[in-house]
């Protein structure tokens, strides 16, 4: 394989295990609360900016951190995360979901309310942070500095290619961190929780588990994958607020592409994308980069709404219907 | 406020009035109008005059048909999605259009968009005229058509088209068993949405002579969707306060920056946005009725008393060979076969899980494999539709409420059933006297199931009032004005009271007794005993018995499949 296109594989790939992470938590909460998680992307974009903005200001800059800022960068973003993605459930998500109990409501009423809510929802995040961030994009300082581990941040291979440390790194702890939750979200008590709401709501409600509350749990822990994934993502290139509702569709392409409500296809799916989007970047221009994404997107809801796996419990809990 | 500021708010309008079709009269959450209204405003630009240099008269209704293809087919790829995966899709459809548009700068000029000389002319050759599209001209024309298009919303909604499209919204499954034709429903539905989309496009550069793909952007959409579900409800003036609040939002803002020294932009942006989120928060206070188009009571005429059996006599049957079915590996049905007859009553019993319902499923067309013959000719259907159409419905085992409609329109909506055709929207839009003829067949028609099965008295109360009875009778009585001539009625005496049962047995004696032939999936042996003329008993798939409902009781083979072996 040729430097440059190893450097674009590996680039993708990067890019990859972010988007499986925000892909992760759109499946996680689409697969239980039965919602598609709109605001998504804003709140992964969202948490970037409201942490730097805690920690360094509204104008940052690409320049070193300490140790100590470095952490409280990142507790913060990750932090932001949840709390953005629990409001957002808290003020629009949940309000417009119809009860339980409604069975013969369920599936329609309420679309039309929380869809508009979650966009608007991030729509008004984008608005306000670019109140604050009044500039095209910023570069965001990098809490985890592991390119300067080498001289160039360069990783040198055998063959005499050499490798962007930075995004190895990143498609490490990417798929470590995807690995984990999953891991963490099929063992935990709350992730039983999670399973039973979205297999069966009424009958979760039945056995004493809180609907609402597992629902906006499912929102937390998805914003919480999405402010690590802003972490993994922001530092090293030209960020904007507007980012966000593309970032959002994007995660939603992995998603649907392994499954939704499936954890590890949604992981996978990421990959998959990331690969897609930095190849169509490469080889047919820049203005593909963010097309190709959508397209995948448009046509797997036309052809395949159920993913390219096999299995998954989404395909019941969502219900997908041949309508007459 | 200018006249080209007038002019741009009510294509606005257009579109969301476009746009209320699909959301609120369809059911549809489309957040794709941005696209459309792209269509009609690149197309009109790039073929019109500047363009390939088409006549104003050409181009404009060649982007108008081109979107409403794209509508059509939107809605043919995506008619597999729930709800939300239909927003899903479309609002993806929006941002890609977006970035279509910016990714090839040669034809649709980047970020600038594409600049044309205003105002345009109208020509037309043949009749000698030229008309200059001055800011003026262009807000009467989109004056005139937002008001056809609210007309026309208005009409569409009290009449059958209405009821169709209310059934769709409610239950999809029910309104495909009535013979509502769902898939063509919604992309017509689709198709007129974007069509209508286009046109606001179309208007808007011929007003400003430019347009970019800023003016296009998922914001619109997302914009668009909210008016239209601001009122919560298919009323037409839904979308005409929205807009009315949207187009009032720029103006309102550069008085408050003004005030705050705030730059006027990015304010907007959050006002926006705030108004949106408020809007969607405080929706409930806006909703008092239930979120469906009202269409006005029925005077349903007096049915007269029923006619002769003897003249109604049909030798219809209903008959199935080898029918198979299994879910997911459990096989549930195993090599049945069974003959229904005009005339008569039959009975399936057995216990639960043993195949009853899903024999029911086999003779509808819904699951399973197994040669159908209806009257003896060999009938396949491809969908619930075809079935229905060829006479033969199913009711189910949980009757659907349909809240917001009415028995009597519940029942008028099955009468439509089988015959409707396609033309129907369009006589009852123009009002043909074809369609006054219709309506007063489909009212006989309603009129004469609702006093069959006793239900005349509830003919316009709210459904959700019906008891668990009268629901199951509702089932009935939709199924007969379908004008089905087999009826396959899964558990309809449960829940029932005791007076109900009478009921519903000297109902189903009477429609024996005209000629249809029924199918009773039923547990109750009493209620088997007093109405059915034969009882087939399934157990795991399979026949274990058949003959009258006395010797059938008394059969071991029956009696170890209920209680178990002594």
């Amino acid at each position: 394989m040729d430097g440059v296109l190893l450097q674009v594989v590996l680039a993708g790939l990067a890019e990859g295990a972010v988007l499986g992470l925000v892909a992760l938590g759109f499946s996680l909460v689409s697969g239980t609360a039965r919602v598609l998680h709109f605001a998504h992307g804003d709140i992964t974009m969202g948490a970037v900016f409201v942490g730097v903005l805690v920690v360094v200001g509204n104008s940052p800059t690409a320049a070193g951190l300490t140790p100590l800022t470095s952490l409280l960068l990142v507790l913060s973003i990750i932090a932001a995360g949840a709390v953005l993605s629990g409001l957002v459930a808290m003020l629009v998500v949940l309000p417009n979901l119809p009860s339980v109990s409604d069975e013969s409501r369920r599936r329609l009423a309420g679309v039309p309310g929380w869809v508009a809510g979650g966009l608007a929802a991030g729509l008004l995040l984008r608005a306000v942070l670019g109140l604050l961030f009044a500039q095209q994009s910023y570069a965001v300082p990098d809490p985890l500095r592991v390119d300067a581990l080498t001289p160039d941040g360069l990783l040198r291979l055998p063959g005499g290619n050499t490798l962007a440390l930075r995004a190895v790194v990143v498609l490490v702890i990417g798929v470590s961190l995807g690995l984990i939750a999953e891991r963490s979200v099929v063992r935990s008590r709350f992730g039983r929780s999670l399973r039973a709401v979205a297999d069966d709501p009424a009958g979760a409600a039945l056995c004493g588990v809180s609907v609402r509350r597992v629902v906006l749990g499912a929102f937390l822990v998805a914003g919480l994958l999405a402010g690590a994934a802003g972490v993994l993502a922001a530092p090293g290139r030209a960020v904007s607020v507007d980012e966000g509702a593309v970032l959002g569709l994007e995660a939603a392409a992995a998603a649907v592409l392994g499954g939704v409500g499936s954890l590890r296809g949604a992981m996978a799916g990421g990959l998959a994308v990331g690969l897609l989007q930095a190849i169509a970047g490469y080889l047919l221009g820049a203005g593909f980069y963010d097309l190709a994404p959508l397209a995948l997107l448009v046509l797997l809801l036309a052809v395949r709404p159920q993913g390219v796996a096999v299995r998954s419990f989404a395909w019941r809990a969502n219900g997908w219907r041949a309508s007459g | 406020m200018s006249v080209i500021s007038m002019a741009q708010a009510l294509w606005l309008l257009l579109a969301a009035l476009g746009l209320a079709l699909s959301v609120s009269y369809g059911g549809l959450p489309l957040l794709g109008q941005s696209v459309f209204v792209a269509v009609g405003g690149y197309g009109v630009a790039l073929l019109g005059p500047g363009g390939t240099g088409l006549p104003l008269g050409l181009a404009a209704p060649i982007a108008v048909l081109l979107a409403a293809a794209l509508g059509y087919l939107t809605a043919l790829s995506f008619s597999r999605l729930d709800g939300a995966y239909f927003a899903l899709a479309t609002w993806t459809l929006a941002w890609l259009a977006q970035r279509v548009l910016v990714a090839f700068p040669d034809a649709f000029g980047g970020s600038e968009g594409l600049t044309r000389p205003v105002p345009m002319h109208l020509v037309s050759r043949t009749l000698g005229a030229d008309l200059v599209l001055t800011g003026t001209v262009n807000l009467c024309l989109a004056a005139g058509l937002c008001v056809v298009v609210v007309l026309a919303l208005v009409r569409i909604g009290n009449g059958p088209a209405g009821l169709d499209l209310a059934a769709l919204r409610e239950s999809p499954e029910l309104a495909a068993s009535l013979g509502v034709p769902t898939t063509s429903r919604r992309r017509m539905v689709l198709a007129a949405t974007a069509a209508l989309g286009a046109a606001s496009g179309v208007g808007s550069t011929v007003l400003l002579g430019v347009i970019s793909p800023s003016d296009v952007s998922p914001l619109l959409s997302l914009q668009l969707f909210v008016a239209v579900i601001l009122a919560g409800s298919a009323h037409w003036w839904g979308p005409v306060l929205g807009v009315a609040l949207i187009s009032a939002l720029p103006p309102a803002t550069a008085v408050i920056a003004d005030l705050v020294g705030f730059h006027a932009a990015p304010l907007q942006g959050v006002l926006t946005a705030a108004l949106m989120v408020g809007a969607i928060g405080g929706r409930e206070l806006l909703r008092r009725r239930p979120g469906v188009p009202q269409p006005r009571a029925w005077a349903l005429p007096i049915a007269g008393p029923r006619s002769d059996p003897a003249t109604q006599e049909r030798s219809v049957s209903l008959e199935v060979a080898h029918a198979h079915a299994s879910y997911a590996g459990v096989l549930a049905l195993d090599d049945v076969s069974l003959l229904l007859r005009g005339g008569q009553v039959g009975a399936l019993v057995g216990p639960n899980g043993s195949g009853k319902s899903t024999l029911l499923k086999v003779l509808a067309g819904e699951a399973g494999t197994g040669e159908v013959r209806i009257d003896g000719k060999p009938h396949r259907a491809r969908s619930v539709q075809d079935r229905v159409r060829a006479g033969v419905v199913r009711t189910s085992q949980r009757a659907t409420v349909l809240a917001g409609i009415t028995p009597a329109q519940q029942v008028a909506l099955a009468a439509r059933g089988a015959g409707r055709s396609r033309q129907v929207v369009a006589r009852h839009l123009f009002a043909t006297p074809r369609s006054r003829l219709d309506e007063d067949q489909v009212r006989a028609t309603a009129a004469a199931a609702l006093r069959d099965t006793g239900l005349t008295h509830l003919g316009d109360i709210d459904p959700i009032r019906l008891s668990v009875g009268e629901r199951q009778l509702l089932q009935i009585a939709r199924a007969v004005a379908t004008g089905a001539s087999v009826l396959l009625l899964d558990e309809p005496a449960a829940g029932m009271t005791p007076g109900e049962r009478d009921t519903l047995r000297s109902v189903l004696r009477g429609l024996a007794a005209s000629g249809s032939a029924i199918l009773v999936v039923e547990h109750d042996m009493l209620f088997v005993g007093s109405v059915a003329d034969w009882v087939t008993v399934l157990d795991a798939g399979r026949i274990i018995a058949a003959g009258k409902p006395g010797s059938v009781q008394a059969d071991p083979a029956v009696r170890e499949a209920f209680l178990g072996t002594a």
